[in-house]
């Protein structure tokens, strides 16, 4: 099959760059091991880039191989006896990068705690604006499973949320309460 | 729902990959591109080394080959000199004898 589209390596790690490495780091929790990926997923994009059809293409291309990629990492440091979000609290916290809210950042912190499974279905879900049908060809799961993961996901970051959000709300409460009785 | 779904929608975007990516990928992927040169070069080097030796292979099974079709061709014309040698050798001893037995038919004739 033969395509005029003629793919240009520079232009598309300038225009892919930033989703590549964001799939990379929510799914594994690793900057340093986000970048990795990046890299190794944008050389092997080097390597194919004549059976590159179209920039859709391309980009579907790029989706499915940093999430594959991803999951093989966490595996690999599942089996090494890693915690990557434990160790990505201490070493390289998405915290350390300045996110829209305070709620932004704690979503992000509840996301991380999800299954594998779940999270990388509500990643592509609302990072990249994916549809679920978009989602299982992507991951190469079937719809129903893909449904049922964004369904559970959704349900257990919310309850998660406001669990974390309640506490917070007490927490402060309590951190008045507390500053009055001293001012008495 | 939809409101904690526009909340995620907005922690989700892509944060910017940091400069040093675009930059070692540019600088990993000259030295890939290098190492594929090289590669090639070597590639390139190996067949003829090889194109080499089956040609020398080939020449010296060539002369090989001659010289056993020679030695054949040799062989035989030795052995059919041979062959004609014990035939005459035998055609002698045929006369030789017939004409023995024609002396002896000759001597023992009653007179």
């Amino acid at each position: 099959m033969t395509h005029d589209w003629q793919p240009d390596f520079e232009q598309l790690v300038d225009e892919h760059q930033s989703m590549v490495f964001s799939l990379a780091w929510r799914m594994t929790g690793d900057r340093g091991l986000a970048e990795e990926i990046a890299q190794d997923v944008f050389l092997e994009m080097d390597r194919h880039l004549a059976k590159l059809e179209s920039p859709a293409h391309a980009c579907f291309w790029l989706r499915r191989v940093t999430m594959s990629r991803s999951t093989d990492a966490l595996r690999r440091r599942r089996v090494r006896g890693v915690d990557l979000w434990v160790e990505m609290k201490e070493q390289h916290g998405l915290a350390l990068e300045p996110a829209p809210s305070p709620l932004s950042n704690r979503l992000e912190e509840i996301l991380a705690s999800l299954p594998e499974a779940q999270r990388s279905a509500l990643i592509l879900r609302y990072q990249e604006d994916l549809t679920p049908d978009e989602i299982a060809v992507t991951i190469g799961a079937p719809l129903a499973t893909v449904k049922s993961n964004l369904q559970r996901g959704l349900k257990l970051l919310r309850a998660r949320a406001s669990n974390q959000l309640q506490e917070f709300v007490r927490s402060r409460n309590f951190a008045g309460e507390a500053q009055s009785d001293g001012r008495v | 729902m939809e409101e904690f779904e526009q909340e995620l929608r907005q922690s989700l975007e892509r944060r910017p990959a940091p400069p040093s990516l675009k930059r070692n990928l540019m600088a990993l992927r000259r030295q890939h591109a290098r190492s594929r040169q090289h590669f090639e070069w070597q590639k390139l080097a190996a067949a003829l080394v090889m194109a080499a030796v089956l040609g020398t292979a080939a020449l010296w099974g060539g002369h090989a080959w001659e010289q056993r079709i020679s030695q054949q061709k040799e062989e035989q014309r030795q052995g059919e000199a041979a062959r004609q040698q014990v035939l005459i050798a035998l055609r002698l001893t045929s006369h030789a004898l017939n004409h023995m037995n024609q002396q002896l038919a000759a001597h023992n004739q009653p007179d």
